[in-house]
């Protein structure tokens, strides 16, 4: 399972892919599990297996480019899906809205905790509904930082911007998120959300 | 990690894994591309053939499950569609109950939900389900719950059930772990304001929201409002304390007359949302719930012709001194604190970033908590009204009302 390849890092593994193309799949082998389940969470499970593919398409076509002084290729590759990601906005735009529509039928109540196991291919209505409230960039970076775990760092080389203007970013939509949000609990605690 | 942030981390929805197929095809295209035979674009059999495998909206009101086609597999519970469409008979009149501790609440019900699936194409039909909830009395035992797939129905206007309909068949059978954060019993329920103003007051800090106007407080409201009654069983002081508060929101409407799935006439209270009637149904006199029914207002909003039932249930309380027995009940793990998945695969570079290690460690609890808290709960000084006043009386069912078949207004 762990070959000689796994323990190059991904900057020499794309490296060596210049002169032995196939060798990139060893890339492929490493994160295709974990950028499948980024595009999964904000595309759904079906476009989530195109949008997989596709990414590491167009990071193979790219990887003359990629900055070698970078040993993690994540925040690279994660930085393509959010640009394939992006050309399926209509898709997501629908799949978000009709999880913020849920609330109607569903309830945010009490025995939800039984449904996560087996429903919680979900968002909760009221994240959903605060999601439709955001830019596309700020969804793209506040879903990098929340779903896909990147750092600060880590997000403004995703995105190709500089740092303080992911720091700036966070804070606007932090506000707009707080403002959307509100309390969390439904009847539960006088707390507006528990920390 | 900032509060609004963590809120997203812990509230991700789960992924389903990479299927294998899809996988080695990927990695076989990109491995053509690196030999310089590229250019193929990948396959796109996926979406556009079988949507049933989008996101789907399949909700039930308390306790969601989605079935799926992998039940049939487990312990011969299962049937063909056609042997569960059965429809619940009867249901009484429902009198007082006066749980006591120890025993367990048990709340029948027929529900009808609508079942919407998103992906690049969107797919819906009503599902039905049979439930049973068994709900210890004081939250000293875990309860039980049972849901058996019914025959769906298409969506109103159209004739055709997409292929994810099948999803709901058969019968499962799950553990509801009781514990603080989890309970909604009888005894927990007392403890309720009694009050109007006082639940009122409640229920809107609790559903606070910004200036966000369009994401509807008062509709989270009644919202939270059916979510107490819903499979639960209030003692009477607190049942005409949230129905008289209920009343007081904006855009709530009170209709005399509405039936539930069993055909039994009571007092709604509804309010429209998202082009829908949503209406909760009470008997008059005594605020008992007896199910909930959404009509279609506004078709373009719905999606459906006007007058069309997306939502219709009804329910029935009794008590029972045990749970049935149910070896291959699924397990809950709610109480505990440890279920959180994994952020990252084995196989996959480790994440050594601090957002990980703050969202591994806050990420155990995503719901919200539910359980009226002791802070502000005012324990019912004369205690929960207890003596059956009236017994069951037997009500002819009448049939569930069909549902109208017009052209569904063609879309893009």
């Amino acid at each position: 399972m762990v070959g000689v390849q796994e323990r190059l890092d991904d900057s020499t593994l794309i490296a060596q892919s210049l002169s032995e193309p196939e060798s990139f799949a060893a890339l492929f082998d490493r994160h295709a599990d974990e950028i499948h389940r980024y595009a999964a969470r904000r595309l759904g499970a079906e476009l989530a297996e195109d949008v997989t593919g596709e990414v590491f398409l167009v990071a193979f076509r790219g990887r003359a480019r990629y900055d070698r002084a970078r040993p993690d290729a994540r925040p690279w590759l994660y930085g393509i899906a959010t640009k394939v990601v992006a050309q399926h906005r209509r898709a997501e735009r629908r799949r978000t809205k009709a999880m913020a529509r849920v609330s109607p039928e569903r309830p945010v109540g009490f025995d939800e905790r039984s449904a996560d196991r087996v429903s919680a291919e979900l968002l909760q209505p009221r994240l959903a509904m605060a999601l439709t409230k955001l830019s596309a960039a700020e969804r793209d970076l506040l879903l990098l930082v929340a779903w896909a775990d990147l750092t600060y760092e880590d997000a403004a080389l995703a995105l190709g911007v500089p740092v303080g203007t992911v720091r700036s970013r966070l804070h606007r939509l932090r506000a707009k998120v707080r403002r959307a949000l509100g309390g969390i609990d439904p009847f539960a605690s006088e707390e507006p959300a528990r920390g | 990690m900032d509060d609004e942030i963590r809120m997203f981390a812990e509230g991700r929805p789960s992924a389903p894994p990479y299927p294998s197929e899809a996988r080695e095809r990927a990695r076989a295209e990109l491995l053509r591309e690196a030999a310089g035979r590229g250019r193929f674009r990948l396959p796109r059999v996926g979406w556009q053939a079988a949507a049933a495998f989008g996101v789907t909206v399949a909700l039930v009101g308390g306790v969601a499950f989605t079935l799926s086609g992998t039940l049939s597999g487990r312990g011969g519970e299962s049937g063909p569609a056609t042997r569960v469409a059965s429809v619940v008979s009867t249901f009484d009149t429902p009198g007082e109950l006066a749980p006591k501790p120890g025993q367990f609440v048990l709340v029948e019900s027929e529900t009808m939900f609508t079942s919407e699936t998103v992906g690049e194409t969107v797919s819906r039909h009503l599902y039905r389900t049979k439930r049973k909830l068994w709900r210890s009395a004081d939250g000293s035992a875990d309860g039980l719950l049972m849901i058996e797939g019914l025959a769906p129905k298409p969506w109103p206007g159209t004739t055709e059930l997409p292929a994810d309909a099948k999803n709901w068949q058969g019968t499962r059978w799950s553990v509801l772990a009781s514990c603080r954060q989890t309970r909604m019993d009888y005894a927990i329920l007392g403890e309720l304001p009694t009050e109007p103003a006082a639940i009122r007051e409640r229920l809107y800090a609790q559903n606070q929201v910004g200036e966000g106007k369009d994401l509807e407080v008062d509709g989270q409201v009644f919202r939270a409002v059916g979510d107490l009654f819903r499979e639960t069983y209030l003692p009477k002081a607190q049942r005409d304390a949230i129905f008289e508060a209920a009343l007081t929101i904006p855009g709530v409407q009170r209709a005399d007359g509405v039936a539930d799935a069993a055909g039994r006439q009571g007092m709604a209270l509804g309010r429209v949302s998202h082009g829908r009637l949503d209406q909760f149904i009470f008997v008059p006199d005594t605020h008992i719930y007896l199910g909930e029914r959404t009509t279609v207002v506004d078709a373009a909003e719905a999606e459906a012709p006007v007058g069309s039932v997306l939502a219709l249930t009804a329910e029935s309380a009794s008590v029972v001194d045990r749970l049935p027995d149910a070896p291959d009940a699924d397990r809950d793990d709610s109480c505990t604190p440890q279920s959180a998945e994994p952020t990252a695969t084995s196989t996959s570079a480790p994440i050594p970033t601090e957002a990980v290690t703050e969202a591994a460690t806050e990420a155990t609890t995503g719901a919200p908590d539910p359980v009226p808290t002791k802070t502000g709960a005012v324990p019912a000084e004369t205690g929960p009204v207890a003596t059956p006043t009236k017994a069951p009386e037997k009500i002819k069912p009448t049939p569930i009302p069909t549902i109208t078949k017009t052209p569904i207004p063609s879309q893009g």
